[in-house]
């Protein structure tokens, strides 16, 4: 049967099977959190603690007012010993509440919701005060997904399962561990939001995770929900919000929308778990899983921790590292994940994988002159003409950057990936989409 | 820890295999057979004309950088390609030291001067080429037989020669041994015919043009719109189409000059014109033109348009036509 798929994409060497097979191991114990006040894409929020006060797993310890904020809660039982600025894995420097255990359990759940008998709203607060935010990358928070404007209806909940970034397998292992959760959450989802149908999309190199997914749902079938899965073309970025969108409605979002403009919403099936959690178990998103792996890594490893935990602090009971041959730490994957100055830095919500790669995987190559052979053009699962957009944009041309549409750059890249000219089309279009942004609002100010 | 050692670039972090050596490099794979075959048709004077060509194009690319005090980029086998398809296109019994003064024109003049790699407007062969039969339009219209010492000045006309001058297909096919028009055909796509050292053997070169096409290094696009442009016209001019398409340059020209990366349209349309034009006016000049063969010309001109080609882009996903203005006084 031919797998569907979107146009365009590149297939990058998978790097999956050193860890695919590895059960998730939980790490319960550690000697220090550190943890990012802002961790969702989002305004600020402050901390709601300070230093020398105790807290109680599951405590919540930083929030704010406004729709787009997610509170953040103490991931372990202890004492909070600072507040200053640390490193995140985005690179910025960000305020964050460093937690000592104090060798007591002591927890501060939500109390236990159904979610078929609450009311919608109390679906949403209970999702918000969860702390849930999207764990595929981007930290959108997911109840704002889940509230649609009432002129536009879902018609269709999608879980992100497609893991298309090389090398991570957290979201295969989850599948397979916590299936019965992945498809709880799910369910929640749907009836929060009054949709029928769930659709589980995940690559064909996940394809024998199916049976177990569809018997999974049987199990748990409820009225009035159909939840199906749906096999897709391993193929990068197969897992991106617009194009697995694509592949499994064939609709595309349109230019500077967002997925509910089409009818959908997409949740990570990491997020999935949390908000399973959130109910079932009054759990804040308070500790997560990654993918830590690379050629550098002795120990490949499938893991969750408490939210904040430093990856340092990992090394070397849990996680043993070959130092001398570490040429790149990334957050997340190799596509799209951060290159980070050293390993020591906190997990945060969204952050699915840390990468040690070896020099013989971390090699940097000069950049060479366009030869202008269209790969990148062939291969931008946006159809953006990759090529002539770097070619505006080094002339400082602004405007013609934003007619091939540099805007809608999902930052993929992909194009990157299949430059025969190692040029790094993508960091270009992040600067060009900055100085665009900048410049219109320049215009706007000017304008009032 | 080694902080300080760790390299902090952006993402992504993985390149596929794929590097522009490696492209040129199949480029060449791609063009060996044509190229033996033509030393084989035309004996050692093929063979200098090649490694003259070569020659003068890596060591002028990297003669002139060194000048300029660039860095010298002979590495990534770009200047190998020029050269190589330089003296394919034109007669074995060039004289080399007009072959060498070709190859420097098409490095210096075409390529570097407009910044190198990727940047010139116009195919470089083509451009040494064109100055070749316009400063020399003698030693590069002199035609030889298959198998016949170049010594021996024996000189003979082209096919194309042939049907310029009023000949009837069948007239055509009987002088290069074949009693009707299929016999022609036959010879045309073997090869074994008077012509520049790498054109003659259609056969060859599609083989070739098919490793390009399977490996992925050149699209369909182009080489299909202008052999179809090439047929079409030709069958409207009333000349047999098949010998339109398979006799000269055209199927050189169609998959190894106008699928050139730097000097021909990225988007599918712009290559789809670009091939139709290219046929246009490659049938045009061989009709109506000073020369018996147009190709040269036809994707040259074309280049010339390539930049705007270019803004023919597919529309970017999600796009939204925009909603048209109000107009104004509808109040």
């Amino acid at each position: 049967m031919e797998k569907k798929t979107f146009r365009g994409g590149a297939h990058p060497p998978e790097r999956k099977d050193r860890t695919s097979e590895l059960p998730i191991e939980y790490v319960r114990s550690v000697k220090q959190v550190v943890v990012p006040v802002n961790q969702h894409f989002g305004p600020p929020i402050q901390p709601l603690v300070k230093v020398g006060d105790t807290v109680k797993r599951g405590q919540k310890i930083a929030d704010a007012e406004g729709r787009m904020t997610v509170p953040v809660h103490a991931p372990i039982s202890g004492v909070v010993k600072k507040i200053e600025p640390r490193l995140q894995p985005n690179n910025a420097e960000g305020p964050a509440i460093v937690i000592e255990p104090d060798g007591s359990d002591a927890v501060d759940f939500l109390p236990v919701l159904d979610a078929f008998s609450c009311t919608k709203d109390q679906a949403l607060a209970r999702i918000r005060e969860a702390g849930i935010v999207g764990m595929g990358g981007a930290g959108f928070p997911a109840h704002v997904k889940l509230a649609p404007p009432p002129n536009k209806p879902i018609d269709v909940v999608i879980a992100n399962a497609a893991e298309c970034e090389p090398y991570l397998t957290i979201d295969e292992r989850l599948l397979e561990e916590r299936s019965g959760d992945v498809v709880d959450g799910m369910a929640i989802l749907l009836k929060t939001l009054g949709v029928a149908k769930g659709v589980i999309g995940l690559e064909a190199n996940k394809e024998h995770l199916v049976s177990l997914l569809r018997k999974t749902i049987d199990e748990r079938r409820r009225e009035g929900q159909e939840i199906s899965v749906i096999v897709l073309e391993t193929k990068y970025p197969q897992g991106g919000e617009k194009m697995l969108i694509t592949a499994i409605t064939g609709k595309e979002v349109p230019s500077g929308g967002l997925p509910m403009d089409v009818g959908c919403v997409v949740q990570n099936v990491g997020t999935l778990a949390a908000v399973a959690d959130a109910f079932n178990k009054g759990q804040p998103l308070i500790e997560r899983g990654f993918t830590i792996t690379g050629g550098a890594c002795k120990t490949p490893k499938n893991l969750v921790v408490p939210i904040g935990t430093l990856v340092s602090d990992l090394v070397p009971d849990t996680v043993q590292v070959d130092d001398e041959n570490l040429a790149r730490v990334v957050a997340g994957g190799p596509m799209m994940g951060p290159a980070v100055p050293s390993y020591v830095f906190p997990i945060q919500k969204n952050t699915s994988g840390v990468l040690l790669m070896d020099k013989a995987e971390a090699r940097y190559f000069q950049e060479q002159p366009c030869i202008r052979c269209g790969r990148c053009m062939r291969a931008c699962s946006c159809r953006l003409s990759p090529a002539l957009l770097n070619e505006a944009l080094n002339a400082g041309d602004l405007d013609a950057a934003e007619a091939i549409g540099v805007l809608d750059c999902i930052e993929c890249g992909t194009c990157s990936f299949v430059c025969p000219s190692r040029i790094q089309l993508v960091q270009r279009f992040r600067i060009g989409k900055q100085l665009l942004r900048a410049k219109k609002q320049k215009e706007a100010q000017r304008a009032r | 820890m080694p902080a300080n050692s760790l390299l902090l670039s952006s993402s992504p972090h993985i390149y596929s295999g794929v590097s522009t050596r490696r492209l040129m490099l199949s480029v060449i794979i791609a063009l060996l057979p044509a190229t033996v075959f033509g030393v084989v048709l035309y004996g050692l004077p093929a063979l200098g004309v090649i490694l003259t060509s070569v020659a003068a194009s890596v060591l002028s690319e990297a003669g002139f950088r060194a000048l300029l005090k660039r860095d010298i980029r002979i590495g990534d086998l770009s200047a190998v390609v020029t050269g190589l398809l330089l003296a394919l296109i034109i007669p074995p019994s060039t004289p080399l030291w007009m072959v060498a003064l070709g190859a420097v024109f098409a490095i210096v003049v075409a390529k570097e001067f407009f910044g190198g790699l990727g940047a010139n407007p116009f195919n470089p062969a083509l451009v040494g080429r064109a100055i070749m039969i316009m400063s020399f339009p003698a030693a590069l219209t002199t035609w030889h037989s298959p198998f016949a010492p170049i010594a021996d000045a024996y000189t003979t006309a082209t096919p194309l020669n042939l049907l310029k001058m009023g000949q009837s297909v069948s007239d055509v096919a009987a002088t290069v041994g074949a009693s009707t028009p299929a016999g022609l055909y036959w010879n045309l796509l073997i090869g074994t015919r008077a012509g520049s050292i790498g054109e003659s053997s259609v056969i060859l070169l599609l083989a070739g043009a098919a490793f390009l096409l399977i490996m992925g290094v050149i699209a369909w696009v182009t080489p299909v719109f202008m052999l179809g442009s090439i047929a079409l016209f030709s069958w409207l001019l009333g000349v047999d189409p098949l010998v339109a398409v398979i006799s000269g340059g055209a199927v050189l020209g169609a998959f190894f000059m106008a699928t050139d990366y730097a000097s021909t349209p990225m988007t599918p349309k712009g290559k789809a014109i670009f091939g139709i034009g290219a046929g246009l006016v490659t049938v045009l000049i061989r009709q109506f033109g000073g020369f018996p063969e147009g190709v040269t010309y036809g994707i040259l001109i074309m280049n010339a348009f390539a930049p705007f080609l270019n803004k023919l882009r597919v529309p970017k996903y999600g796009f939204v036509k925009p909603a048209k203005p109000a107009k104004e006084g509808s109040r």
